[in-house]
Parts: structure tokens; C-alpha cells; sequence
């Protein structure tokens, strides 16, 4: 399982709110994921902080407080293990790069193969996570000078299984999903926020949800600001 | 009888999937029920074998009306995977868009989509019938062997892939055929029965003379002996 919580918002006031909305709408997916949770939040400032640890994500979002946090945009993510340990290392989000959070939900089945390649380049992991591979694969593309979409579009040429991807940097959002699509995603816009989530009961807490346009996405959707 | 014109009211947000779902089953042939803040809750308004109205007011979650024998069932909004799967018989109808494996293996039945279906809709159709005014994903009608699925919009790929006796109509552009599903030409009888499809589900922008109809080829029905070196 696993369970993705994204927000990124278009209304500035509700800024002072996000690491509560974010909180609430992970917490929410906790049965999709006890393992543990991560959460990262971009503040205006420039600054992104990541919080990962062991535990539910109620718990670790009470621990590190994360409904106190302020930002523009938030992710988030609680893990089921499928395919490595569970310890802090193995947490999503990855930022395999300055600014750019990475979630999956789902299993590569060629992230053996696709890590090595990596490693030939000189790239280092932190953790035998396969989640982990995608998020070095987008990096090397971006720095490559790719743009986000074309990062993700290559990647899905190389790795394979299946997923559900939230990727940001500090000005996009993007979910990209496999063709199967076994893994879930909703999508929630209004005016004031786009924001995703594995279920949509995820999202009931978000101001102004009920009059929000609610989709399932397939394939790419990339935001940028 | 009061109940037949009285509209009972339950509140997602104060009681359990299991105390709505019995509230339901309780209530006799003719009533109407509203469920208000469905809040993304799965499982409403399942297995249901009365013939009341049930409207959810809002966005709900996964197998929405699932196994339902008769209920007639609106849901005022988006709804999640599997609405209406396993349906018997009863009409289902979503006024905003659907996730994946809209009425799967419905029996019977009319599942309604305003607004558009996500992958694998109508996947195993056993009889009912599916009418989607939007698009519908990738692998929509997947091994589907009997019934109808009626596509307002686009298709994605894999349309009808392994189909058996479902018969697929599409009014936009199709992305891609399946294995086994071809294009059929579309007779008198196909455009009555979009015609009257259309007017069930209350669609205007489909012309029906002008489907695109997908049948099986059935060529995966039999062994061939061109095959047996796959063996």
C-alpha cells in the first residue's frame, strides 16, 4: 500500500495553515501505511524541511508538530514496507536534490539494474530503498538539464512497475502514474489549492472541498507556479 | 404509508458505514433516504436488496451501491474505485466523474456517469449496463462478457481487451483497441438501442447514428493450432 498526501497552494492565506491541512490529510491515510511517515514543506523563505521517522504518520506528525508549520507547499507520505527495511533512511520523501521531494506508492521491479547504472555515474544512495532509484533517475535527468516533465516522461521509459509519483520542486507539481494504474490518486483543484491524495477521503478536510473538481489523474499532470 | 414519500436523513460524519448500511437495509420498499457528508466513506449504500432512493450528497469513496438488488442510488458528486461492482439490479447515478472499475462485474442494472470514468471501467460486465458521459481510461470493458458500455467521450487504450460478448459503443475517439476487440458495423438495432440509452440516462450530446461500435472477434475463443508453439 503507502499512502501520498500532496498540497500546494494558491490562495497565500491559507499559508499559516498548511502543515495542519497537510497533517490531517495524512493522518487520514494511516491505514494505508503504520510503518512510518514523512513530511516535507517548502516555506517561502526558500527553506524546504524534511521530517521522516519510524511510526504512524499521527504520530509522527504530533511528534515533530507539523500542524504548527507554515509553507506554500507540503508532502507527504506513509510507508507500508514491501520492498526494504523500515528504518528513517528508507522514509519517504526522498530529496535526492536541492529542493525536489519525491513519494511513491508502488514497486519497481528493475531498480536493481537502474541503481547500478546510477552508481556507475557516481551517484550515491542512502538507502536500498527502490523508491529511492526513481528519485536519483529524476535527479540526474533534471540536472541534465531536463525539465520536470521530461525527467518523469524518461523515467518511465527506464523503470519498471508500477507507481503513483508526487514530485515537486519549489515551483511544479507533478503525479505521474503508470499505465495500470493499480496504485491510487485523486485529485482535488479549486481556487485556493491543488492537492492529491492516494484516497480522496484524505481531502474531506480541506476548506472548500465540497465545491473542488475531483478527478482521478492518469499519466502525467504537472503544475508549476 | 409515510415511509414512501418521507426522506430520512443520516449523517456520514456521526455514524458508522455499518449503522448506515443497516439504517438502509431497514427501510421499506418506496423510501427515500439522504446520506449527508459522505466524507470520502467506502462501502455506503451497499448490498442493498430493497427498492428505495438513496442519494448521497457529496464526494464518497470505494464500491459505492456495490451488490445492490434494486436500490436507485445518486451520489451527488465524485465517487472512488469499484462504484456499483457486483450490481444485480437498480440504477446507479454519479453526477460528477468516477475512479477506476466503474460497475465491475455488474450482472445487471444501470450504472450512470456524468462525468468521466477512470481505467477498467465495466471490467468482467456480466449483464448490467454502463453509461459514461465523459471518457473512460485505459483497459476500459476488459474481459467484459455481456451487457453494454456506452462511451459519451474518448476511450483510452486496450479498449474491450479479451472481450467477450459485451458490446462497446463509443461517440469520441478511441486510443486503442484491445486484443480480440474489432470495430463492428453498427445496425438499425445498435442506434435504437444508444438512442434509448441515451434517453435513460438522460444524455443529449451523443448522436447515435454516429457510434463506433466494439465487439469481440472472438479469435481468442478457440485454440488454434498456429499457436501451439507458444506451448
Amino acid at each position: 500500500m503507502c499512502g501520498i498526501a500532496g498540497l500546494t497552494l494558491l490562495d497565500s492565506g491559507l499559508e499559516p495553515q498548511l502543515g495542519a491541512l497537510l497533517a490531517g490529510m495524512l493522518v487520514a491515510l494511516g491505514e494505508r501505511g503504520p510503518d512510518s511517515a514523512g513530511v516535507a514543506i517548502y516555506h517561502d523563505d526558500g527553506q524546504l524541511d524534511v521530517t521522516k521517522d519510524i511510526g504512524s504518520p499521527a504520530d509522527v506528525c504530533d511528534r515533530f508538530a507539523i500542524a504548527t508549520a507554515p509553507g506554500y507547499q507540503g508532502v507527504g507520505h506513509t510507508r507500508m514496507a514491501t520492498e526494504s527495511a523500515v528504518t528513517k533512511a528508507h522514509c519517504h520523501p526522498f530529496t535526492p536534490a536541492e529542493g525536489v521531494c519525491v513519494v511513491h506508492n508502488g514497486s519497481f521491479s528493475n531498480h536493481a539494474t537502474v541503481r547500478r547504472r546510477l552508481e556507475r555515474d557516481g551517484i550515491a544512495f542512502e538507502s536500498d530503498n527502490d523508491s529511492e532509484v526513481a528519485a536519483r533517475y529524476i535527479a540526474q535527468r533534471l540536472a541534465h538539464g531536463d525539465d520536470l516533465k521530461h525527467a518523469l516522461t524518461a523515467m518511465a521509459g527506464v523503470l519498471d512497475g508500477f507507481y503513483t509519483l508526487l514530485v515537486t520542486t519549489p515551483t511544479e507539481f507533478a503525479v505521474h502514474r503508470d499505465p495500470i494504474a493499480c496504485k491510487p490518486a485523486v485529485i482535488a483543484q479549486t481556487d485556493g489549492y491543488i492537492a492529491m491524495a492516494s484516497e480522496y477521503r484524505a481531502l474531506t478536510g480541506l476548506p472548500g472541498i465540497k465545491d473542488a473538481k475531483v478527478f482521478e489523474p492518469t499519466g502525467l499532470h504537472a503544475w508549476t507556479r | 404509508m409515510d415511509a414512501v414519500t418521507s426522506v430520512v436523513a443520516l449523517d456520514a460524519a456521526s455514524a458508522t458505514t455499518r449503522e448506515i448500511n443497516q439504517a438502509l437495509r431497514a427501510l421499506p420498499d418506496g423510501a427515500s433516504v439522504v446520506i449527508t457528508e459522505p466524507r470520502g466513506r467506502h462501502n455506503l449504500a451497499v448490498g442493498l436488496t430493497n427498492s428505495i432512493s438513496v442519494t448521497i450528497d457529496g464526494n464518497a469513496g470505494y464500491y459505492i451501491g456495490g451488490l445492490g438488488d434494486g436500490p436507485d442510488i445518486t451520489v451527488n458528486g465524485f465517487t472512488g474505485w469499484g462504484l456499483g461492482e457486483n450490481l444485480m439490479s437498480g440504477t446507479i447515478r454519479v453526477r460528477g466523474s468516477v475512479s477506476q472499475s466503474a460497475a465491475a462485474s455488474a450482472h445487471g442494472g444501470l450504472v450512470i456517469v456524468a462525468g468521466d470514468a477512470s481505467l477498467r471501467a465495466g471490467i468482467s460486465l456480466k449483464g448490467g449496463t454502463l453509461a459514461i458521459a465523459g471518457d473512460a481510461g485505459n483497459l476500459t470493458g476488459f474481459m467484459a462478457q455481456a451487457g453494454t458500455i456506452l462511451i459519451g467521450g474518448d476511450a483510452g487504450e486496450a479498449l474491450g481487451d479479451s472481450l467477450y460478448e459485451t458490446t462497446i459503443y463509443v461517440a469520441g475517439r478511441i486510443a486503442g483497441l484491445g486484443a480480440d476487440a474489432t470495430i463492428s458495423e453498427l445496425t438499425e438495432d445498435d442506434v435504437t438501442e444508444v438512442k434509448e440509452l441515451c434517453g435513460k440516462a438522460g444524455f443529449d450530446h451523443i448522436d447515435p447514428q454516429n457510434v463506433t461500435k466494439v465487439t469481440s472477434a472472438r479469435e481468442l475463443y478457440h485454440f488454434t493450432t498456429h499457436h501451439a508453439s507458444s506451448y
